[in-house]
C-alpha cells in the first residue's frame, strides 16, 4: 500500500524545497520521547525472546539452577528432539490446514459481501453491513457454549472443520469492514467506464474490484491467518484427539506433558514460531503492509 | 445510516429466524447420521488420563487387541483437562466407549444421566473380577451400592514427603505430631528454608491440606456427610477449625511467601523440595516417580516419606489416609460392543497387568499385590505405601473427585481464596454452605 | 448513504444482493445463531449431559446478585482500561516514530514485530516461565527494579502482568495500525505547519493526533474487544488466581461452563459479556464520530 506517496506536495518551488529539507533533517530523529520509548520497548521485547531461546538450549538442571540470563554453558538440542518426537509435525500440519482453510473461506465469502455492500444501495445490503459491523464486538467466548452444542449436533465435534468454520465466521466482520473500506476507494467512474463497455457485475468484481483491492485482500488474509494461528478457545473446547490437535493446544498440553521439563516447553514454543517466522522473513513487507491496512483510512 | 436501526429491526429478526430455522432443520436431519460413538468397524475407544502410566495401559491394549476381534483404541487425554474433556465428549456423539475415572462423584453425573453400564451383576457373577481386587477398593469405585467401574491403576495415597538431608542437618525427625510439625516449621524458617513446598497456583495441592486437616480434626465422617449431598456438613465446627489451621499455617509462613504463584504442574513445587529450598511437600504418592524422573539422585538418596501427623485435640485416627484409592474403567451405556468392553476390563485383574503396574512403580489394588511388591523399582517405598493403605481405617477419596464438579470447582476456588488470604475461615465456611 | 450521488449509469452493472447471501448465512450460522442460542440457554438449566430444562429468570437474577460476577465484571473493565491506557500511548508513539523512513527505524520495527508471530498461548507460557518466583528471570531482574519476584502471587501484580503480556503481544499490531495511519497523513499539512513555524509537539498534537482519529478508534475498538475477551492468557498464567483476583468475565464463564458444567448460567454470563462489549464499542464509535467520518469520506 504505497498510498503515502499520493499525498506528497505536487508542485513546490525549489526554495521551498530546501527549507523543507532542513526541517526534515531536524526531524530525522523524530520525537525524542518516541525514540526513547522505542528503545525501552526494544529491551522489553528482546529480553524475553533471548531467555526463550537460551533456556531452550539448556539442560533441564541448568535451566532451574543457573542464572536464567546467562548463555547455556553446555548448549544442547535434546529439548528440540524431545518436542519433535512428541507429534509436533502433526500439530503443525493441522495448524497450517486450519489457517489456510480459514483464509480461503473468509476470502471467498467476504469479498462478495463487501462488494455488494459497496456497490448496492438496498436496505438489505446496508443491514447486512451493519450486522457485520456489530459482529466485530461479539466475543468468541460468548458463543462457545452453543457452538459446542451445534458442532456436536452436526457431527463435527473433534474434527478440523470444528475449528475452521467458527474461526472463519468470527474473522468475517473485520474482513468485511477492511474489504469494503478498500473497495470504496475504487472510483465510481471506473465502474461506469466498465459498465459502458457492457461488463457484467461479475467481470467488474473480477477485473476491477478485486485487483484494485489487492492491499485489502492481503490484509484480510494475513489478519485471518493470524487469528487462526492464534486460536485457542475453539480447539480447546471443540477438539479432543491427538490427530486433530493444533499447535496452540499442543503447546498448552506440553506444559502438562513435559511438566517438569521447562526447557522442552520453551523449545516447543520456539519450534511453533519457526514456520511463521520463515514466512515473515520471506514476506516481511507484505505482512507489515497488510497489517498496517487493518486501520483502514 | 443510523436512521434505519429501528425500522429494520423486524427484518433483522426475520433474517435471524430464517437462519435459525435452517440450522435447526439441519440439526434434526443431521442427528441420525452423526452417531459414530467411535465404534464403527469394530473398534472401541478408551479415554485414559494422560501421564507416565499410560504406557502400562497401552501395553494391555496391545495385548488385548492380539486376540480380540473388536479392537481397543486408547486415547490419552492430557491430565489437566481430562475431566473437562471427558465431560465435553460424553455430551457429544463422539463419546468414548470406556473411560478412566476416579469413581464416586466423578461418575455421578454420568450415572444420573444413565450413561454408564451397571457392572454389579457382571462383577458378582465373575470370580476373577470379584475376588481379584481388594473389596474395599472395588466398592469405593461404586455409587449407591452398585458397581460401575473396574480398578485399573495403582493406589495413590497422599503422603508427607520430606528432604532427609535437611532433616538430618537440622537434627529433626519426620514429624509425627503437630508439635513436631511446629518445631520443624520454626527451625526451617529460621534457616531461610520454606517449611512446605506448595503448588498453590494449581489449587488442588492446597486441597490435600484441607483434606488431611479435616480428617485429623473431625474424623472422616464429616466429609462423608458432605459427600452424601448434605452441604450443611460444611457447618461442622471441625471444618472451621481446619480452615483456621490453614490460615494459621499460611500466616506463620509455613508455605513461604510465593506459594500462590508456584505450580505443581510445571515442576515448581517438586523442584523446591529436591533443591533443598523447601523441606517438606504434602503430595500424592506419584511424587516419588516425579522426583525419580526429575532428580533421580535425590529421589534415591534423600527423599523421605511419612504419614500426615496428628493434630492436637483432633478426634480423627492418625492412620486414616486421603487420596485416590485407585482409578477405574467405566463403560459407556451407548457402546455397541459391550461384551468386548467387559472382556477388556477383565484383563485388568490379570497377574500380568498387576505385574506391569508394579514394574512401573505403582501399587496395584489386586488382592495378590503384596506378594509382588519386591520387584518394584523401590520395594521400600512400595511396601510402606501398601501398608499405609492396608492399615488405614478410612481412605477418603480426594474431595475434588468425590464431589460433583458443580461443588468441586467452587470448592477449589474458595480454598484458593482462603490460602491467598482473600477470605477468612468463616467466609470459607459460609461460601461452601451456600454452594448449590 | 452515498451522499445522494446519482450517476449516469444508475443501477446498471450493480451486483445482485444475493451475492452476499452465502457470507451472511455463514456468519449467521456460526455466530448469530449461536448467539441466539446463548440467549435462549441463559433461561435454561443445562449440565451438558441431559437435555436443557427451563429455568425462567433464575440465571439472570443470580447474575445480578452474584458477587463473583460483580468482581469479574469489575476486573474485566479494569483490565480493559489498563490495557487500553497502556497500549494506546505506546503504540501511538511507536507507530508515529516508526512511520519515518529511516533505516534504523525499519530495523527496530522488524524486531518489534516478532512478538506478533508467537501465539497467545506461547507468549503466556513463556511469561509464565519467566515469572516463576523461584526459577524465573524475574528472580534475578525483579530486585534491580524493586519488583517482588512473587509478582504473579499478588493480586495487583497478577492483573498488571496479564495486561502487560497482552500488550507485549499486540503492541506491534497496534503500532503497525498507527504507522499505517500516520503514513497516510498528507505531508502538505506538516509542510504548511512548518512554514508557520510550528514545533514538533505542536505538529503532533495539532496534526498527527486529529488526523489519526479514525485510526485511534479502530485500534481502540479492537483493543477493547480484545481485552474484554482475554482468556488464554488468564487460563495459562493465573488460572483466575490468586484467589479469584484475575477471574475476568470470560474466565468466569469458562469455569462456570466447562468446569462446573452449569452451562445455562455460563450462557447468561456470556450474553452479558456481548452486551457490554457491543455497548462499549458503540459508545466509542459514536463519541469519536467514526460513523460520520466514514460517510463524509465516502463523498470525497
Amino acid at each position: 500500500m504505497s498510498v503515502d506517496t499520493r499525498h506528497t506536495a505536487p508542485t513546490v518551488s525549489p526554495a521551498f524545497r530546501t527549507r523543507l529539507a532542513t526541517a526534515r533533517r531536524r526531524k530525522r530523529w523524530g520525537n525524542p520521547l518516541a525514540g526513547l520509548g522505542s528503545l525501552v520497548w526494544l529491551v522489553l521485547v528482546v529480553v524475553p525472546l533471548y531467555t526463550l531461546i537460551s533456556s531452550s538450549l539448556m539442560h533441564q538442571d541448568e535451566a532451574l539452577n543457573g542464572d536464567p540470563l546467562a548463555f547455556p554453558t553446555n548448549p544442547t538440542l535434546d529439548n528440540y528432539k524431545t518436542v519433535l518426537d512428541s507429534g509436533f509435525s502433526t500439530m503443525l500440519g493441522n495448524t497450517v490446514i486450519v489457517a489456510a482453510s480459514t483464509v480461503a473461506i473468509v476470502l471467498v465469502l467476504a469479498v462478495p459481501v463487501a462488494y455488494v455492500a459497496v456497490r448496492t444501495r438496498s436496505r438489505l445490503s446496508s443491514l447486512a453491513f451493519r450486522t457485520f459491523l456489530l459482529g466485530v464486538a461479539i466475543p468468541a467466548q460468548a458463543v462457545i457454549v452453543p457452538l459446542y452444542l451445534l458442532i456436536g449436533k452436526m457431527g463435527l465435534y473433534d474434527s478440523l472443520p470444528a475449528i475452521i468454520l467458527p474461526t472463519a465466521a468470527f474473522a468475517m466482520p473485520v474482513a468485511v469492514l477492511i474489504l469494503s473500506g478498500t473497495m470504496r476507494d475504487v472510483s465510481e467512474e471506473m465502474y461506469e467506464a466498465m459498465a459502458l463497455d457492457g461488463a457484467t457485475p461479475l467481470r467488474m468484481l473480477w477485473q476491477l474490484a478485486v485487483p484494485m483491492s489487492k492491499g485489502g485482500i492481503s490484509t484480510v488474509a494475513i489478519y485471518t491467518a493470524l487469528q487462526a494461528w492464534n486460536g485457542f478457545l475453539f480447539p480447546l473446547i471443540l477438539t479432543q484427539s491427538e490427530e486433530n490437535r493444533v499447535l496452540t493446544l499442543g503447546l498448552f498440553n506440553f506444559q502438562t506433558q513435559f511438566g517438569v521439563n521447562i526447557p522442552a516447553v520453551l523449545a516447543a514454543i520456539v519450534l511453533s514460531v519457526v514456520p511463521i517466522f520463515a514466512v515473515y522473513l520471506v514476506a516481511r513487507k507484505a505482512l507489515i503492509n497488510g497489517l498496517m491496512g487493518v486501520g483502514g483510512k | 445510516m443510523r436512521s434505519g436501526i429501528f425500522t429494520q429491526g423486524t427484518r433483522a429478526a426475520r433474517w435471524t429466524a430464517a437462519g435459525a430455522a435452517m440450522v435447526m432443520a439441519g440439526l434434526l436431519t443431521g442427528c441420525g447420521s452423526g452417531s459414530g460413538s467411535g465404534s464403527d468397524g469394530g473398534t472401541i475407544t478408551a479415554y485414559v488420563y494422560g501421564d507416565d502410566a499410560v504406557k502400562v495401559q497401552q501395553a494391555a491394549v496391545t495385548e488385548f487387541n492380539k486376540t480380540s476381534k473388536v479392537k481397543v483404541k486408547l486415547v490419552s487425554v492430557p491430565g489437566t483437562d481430562y475431566v473437562n474433556k471427558l465431560r465435553s465428549s460424553m455430551g457429544s456423539p463422539s463419546a468414548p466407549d470406556i473411560f478412566f475415572n476416579w469413581g464416586g462423584g466423578s461418575i455421578k453425573p454420568y450415572v444420573d444421566a444413565k450413561q454408564l453400564v451397571d457392572l454389579t451383576s457382571t462383577v458378582n457373577g465373575d470370580a476373577e473380577l470379584k475376588d481379584g481386587f481388594l473389596p474395599s477398593i472395588m466398592t469405593a469405585g461404586g455409587l449407591d451400592g452398585k458397581i460401575y467401574g473396574v480398578p485399573m491403576r495403582g493406589m495413590q495415597p497422599v503422603m508427607l514427603f520430606y528432604n532427609k538431608k535437611l532433616f538430618t542437618e537440622n537434627k529433626l525427625e519426620a514429624p509425627k505430631t503437630w508439635e513436631d510439625l511446629q518445631k520443624a516449621i520454626t527451625t526451617f524458617k529460621a534457616q531461610g528454608i520454606t517449611p512446605f513446598a506448595l503448588g498453590g497456583s494449581d489449587k488442588w495441592p492446597e486441597l490435600m491440606w484441607m483434606e488431611y486437616l479435616l480428617d485429623r480434626i473431625g474424623g472422616p465422617e464429616v466429609f462423608k456427610k458432605i459427600q452424601n449431598g448434605d452441604s450443611s456438613g460444611w457447618g461442622d465446627p471441625a471444618v472451621l477449625k481446619a480452615a483456621q489451621t490453614v490460615k494459621d499455617l499460611v500466616d506463620q509462613g509455613a508455605f513461604g511467601k510465593n506459594f500462590n504463584s508456584v505450580d505443581y504442574g510445571n515442576g515448581g513445587a517438586p523442584t523446591l523440595l529436591n533443591k533443598g529450598k523447601a523441606a517438606m511437600h504434602l503430595m500424592g504418592s506419584w511424587e516419588y516417580s516425579t522426583q525419580l524422573g526429575k532428580a533421580p539422585e535425590f529421589a534415591k538418596k534423600d527423599l523421605g516419606w511419612t504419614a500426615f501427623p496428628t493434630v492436637a485435640g483432633g478426634v480423627g485416627d492418625a492412620a486414616d489416609v486421603v487420596g485416590n484409592p485407585t482409578n477405574y474403567w467405566s463403560i459407556n451405556a451407548r457402546t455397541k460392543h459391550k461384551d468386548a468392553a467387559i472382556a477388556f476390563l477383565k484383563t485388568m485383574a490379570s497377574q500380568k497387568y498387576a505385574k506391569a503396574l508394579v514394574d512401573n512403580g505403582d501399587i496395584p489394588t489386586t488382592s495378590n499385590a503384596a506378594s509382588m511388591l519386591s520387584t518394584s523399582p523401590n520395594p521400600q517405598f512400595a511396601n510402606d505405601q501398601y501398608s499405609l493403605v492396608q492399615k488405614a481405617p478410612s481412605f477418603t477419596l480426594s474431595w475434588d473427585q468425590a464431589l460433583e464438579s458443580q461443588y468441586a470447582t467452587p470448592l477449589l476456588t474458595e480454598l484458593s481464596k482462603l490460602f491467598a488470604g482473600k477470605s477468612s475461615p468463616e467466609q470459607f465456611v459460609a461460601a461452601m454452605k451456600a454452594v448449590k | 448513504m452515498r451522499g445522494g450521488r446519482k450517476t449516469a449509469v444508475g443501477n446498471v452493472g450493480r451486483p445482485p444482493v444475493s451475492w452476499a447471501l452465502p457470507g451472511i448465512l455463514f456468519f449467521a450460522v456460526f455466530a448469530i445463531v449461536p448467539l441466539a442460542i446463548a440467549v435462549y440457554l441463559s433461561f435454561c438449566k443445562w449440565d451438558g449431559l441431559n437435555s436443557p430444562t427451563s429455568a425462567g429468570l433464575d440465571n439472570w437474577t443470580r447474575l445480578f446478585k452474584d458477587p463473583e460476577v460483580r468482581q469479574a465484571a469489575w476486573l474485566s473493565l479494569l483490565l480493559t482500561t489498563i490495557s487500553w491506557a497502556f497500549q494506546t500511548p505506546v503504540a501511538l508513539l511507536l507507530g508515529v516514530w516508526a512511520a519515518g523512513r529511516q533505516r534504523s527505524r525499519a530495523v527496530l520495527s522488524a524486531v518489534f514485530f516478532v512478538p506478533l508471530l508467537l501465539s497467545t498461548t506461547a507468549i503466556a507460557m513463556l511469561f509464565h516461565a519467566l515469572l516463576d518466583p523461584n526459577f524465573g528471570v524475574i528472580k534475578e531482574i525483579g530486585p534491580w527494579f524493586g519488583i517482588d519476584p512473587n509478582v504473579m502471587g499478588s493480586s495487583t501484580g497478577a492483573l498488571l502482568t496479564v495486561a502487560f503480556v497482552g500488550g507485549w503481544q499486540f503492541m506491534p499490531f497496534h503500532t503497525l495500525i498507527y504507522q499505517g495511519g500516520t503514513r497516510q497523513i498528507p505531508q502538505v499539512l506538516y509542510q504548511a505547519a512548518e512554514m508557520d513555524g510550528a514545533g514538533m509537539f505542536r505538529q503532533f498534537f495539532h496534526i498527527t493526533l486529529p488526523q489519526l482519529r479514525n485510526t485511534i478508534t479502530t485500534s481502540s475498538v479492537l483493543m477493547i474487544v480484545g481485552s474484554l475477551t482475554y482468556f488464554d492468557t488468564v487460563l495459562i498464567m493465573t488460572k483466575g488466581g490468586p484467589g479469584t483476583d484475575t477471574t475476568v468475565l470470560p474466565y468466569l464463564m469458562y469455569r462456570t461452563g466447562f468446569q462446573t458444567y452449569d452451562l445455562g448460567y455460563a450462557a447468561a454470563i456470556a450474553t452479558a459479556l456481548v452486551v457490554v462489549a457491543t455497548a462499549l464499542s458503540l459508545v466509542l464509535v459514536r463519541f469519536s464520530g467514526f460513523g460520520n467520518m466514514r460517510s463524509t469520506r465516502e463523498g470525497m
